[in-house]
């Protein structure tokens, strides 16, 4: 056991084994970032442990069919599907729009959502003063500051070029932008792909794509970018 | 509820077990859809087929990580009808924390920010209290896969939750 392999495990999160805490015993910095690990775990635990709605577990329960009985749903249940069908009808009428032949540059800002997104983060961000200098021209911060809340921007290398990585939280769900300063783009284009969907759409200067879990939130954002 | 289904042979009742673990149950739900009310309708819908395959469960120790998969299997489904987001209110959405700096991220944020295939093994290793072999089987992968996507959520974590003015590239500091 060295270092290396401490860090890697604790990382893990499976607990500290016996060969572990051996290495601990005489590794002072393995020691000071088992301190760490823990409340950093600390933290993380109460980040997860989201709010319960009161009698969450009562609800639940009241919801199921009678036992013994032939499977009668509740009121609620009937209107839970009914809303259900109703939203599916919608999603399906927004879909249309979504058909025809995938754009290779929307279908590549997917692909970097699915692939590289975590490690574009892990790079790390840029000074919002940076930020808002090198993409005064083509979409300025302030435009994105009015559409959601900006979780994260830097730049990350794509389809050849330098492109800024955003993540943005708008009010339906998270959505990923990638600006392109200096990739112009003649018309809207879309993708789909695995329960992802992408709109690349021109900028004053160069053009942004917009990747979300829903054709609904990438139209919702790419409507407003383009207002 | 009168007369409870139980496992098996005078196992634990799918009443107790829901009980037992319909919170952590939620907050998986939550941390695969992002989504409150969302989560909410999964759980409940996953509960439904699990009450209707309660009977032949036979192993009462599983039945905690039977209960995480269905739920996790509803999620897939609920995605591939793509109605995960459907009528999605505003205010189901965690509000962010005002005080926090444009680019300063607090944990219940960065984890917002994780996608959803790190987020998975590290809520059902975190809040369900499952071993990476155990995550592994649930999730139909291998353990050294899902230790490498925990190290890396971890990783992302790490890097994300920084300090008010630590945001800047390390190579921007020099």
């Amino acid at each position: 056991m060295n270092c290396l392999d401490y860090r890697r495990i604790l990382l893990s999160g499976d607990g500290e084994t016996e060969a572990m805490r051996a290495h601990r015993m005489t590794c002072v910095s393995c020691a000071e970032l088992l301190k760490e690990h823990a409340a950093f775990e600390g933290e993380l635990r109460g980040a997860l442990e989201v709010p319960v709605a009161a009698r969450f577990a009562d609800r639940l329960l009241g919801a199921l069919p009678v036992p013994g009985s032939v499977e009668a749903p509740r009121q609620d249940r009937r209107r839970f599907l009914a809303a259900a069908a109703a939203a599916a009808a919608a999603i399906g009428l927004g879909l249309y729009a979504w058909r025809g032949r995938d754009d290779p540059m929307a279908m590549a800002c997917i692909m970097f959502v699915m692939k590289d997104e975590t490690k574009s983060i892990m790079m790390g961000a840029m000074p919002r003063a940076e930020a808002a200098r090198v993409l005064a021209g083509s979409l300025p911060l302030e435009r994105l500051d009015g559409i959601g809340k900006v979780m994260h921007i830097g730049p990350c290398p794509f389809q050849g070029g330098t492109a800024y990585h955003v993540v943005l939280m708008v009010p339906q769900d998270k959505v990923t932008l990638l600006i392109m300063p200096d990739t112009p783009m003649p018309a809207r284009a879309r993708a789909a792909h695995d329960g992802m969907y992408a709109s690349v759409v021109p900028l004053r200067k160069g053009s942004v794509g917009i990747v979300g879990a829903s054709a609904a939130v990438v139209d919702s954002v790419a409507g407003a970018l383009q207002a | 509820m009168d007369g409870a289904v139980t496992a098996g042979d005078g196992g634990q009742s799918f009443d107790d077990a829901v009980r037992t673990h319909a919170g952590d149950l939620f907050r998986y739900a939550y941390w695969l859809a992002r989504n409150r009310q969302q989560a909410e309708d999964i759980v409940q819908e996953a509960l439904l087929r699990g009450w209707r395959a309660f009977s032949g469960v036979r192993d009462r120790a599983a039945v905690k990580s039977w209960l995480f998969s269905i739920v996790k299997n509803e999620f897939y489904r609920a995605t591939a009808r793509d109605a995960r987001h459907g009528g999605v209110d505003a205010a189901d959405i965690d509000i962010i924390d005002e005080r926090s700096s444009p680019f300063g991220m607090e944990m219940r944020e960065a984890l917002m920010a994780l996608p959803v295939s790190y987020a998975e093994p590290l809520a059902l290793q975190v809040l369900g209290g499952f071993t990476c072999a155990e995550i592994a089987a649930m999730l139909e992968t291998t353990e050294g896969a899902v230790m490498t996507r925990l190290t890396r959520a971890r990783q992302a974590l790490k890097r994300l939750v920084v300090p008010a003015g630590a945001h800047e590239r390390k190579g921007e500091r020099s």
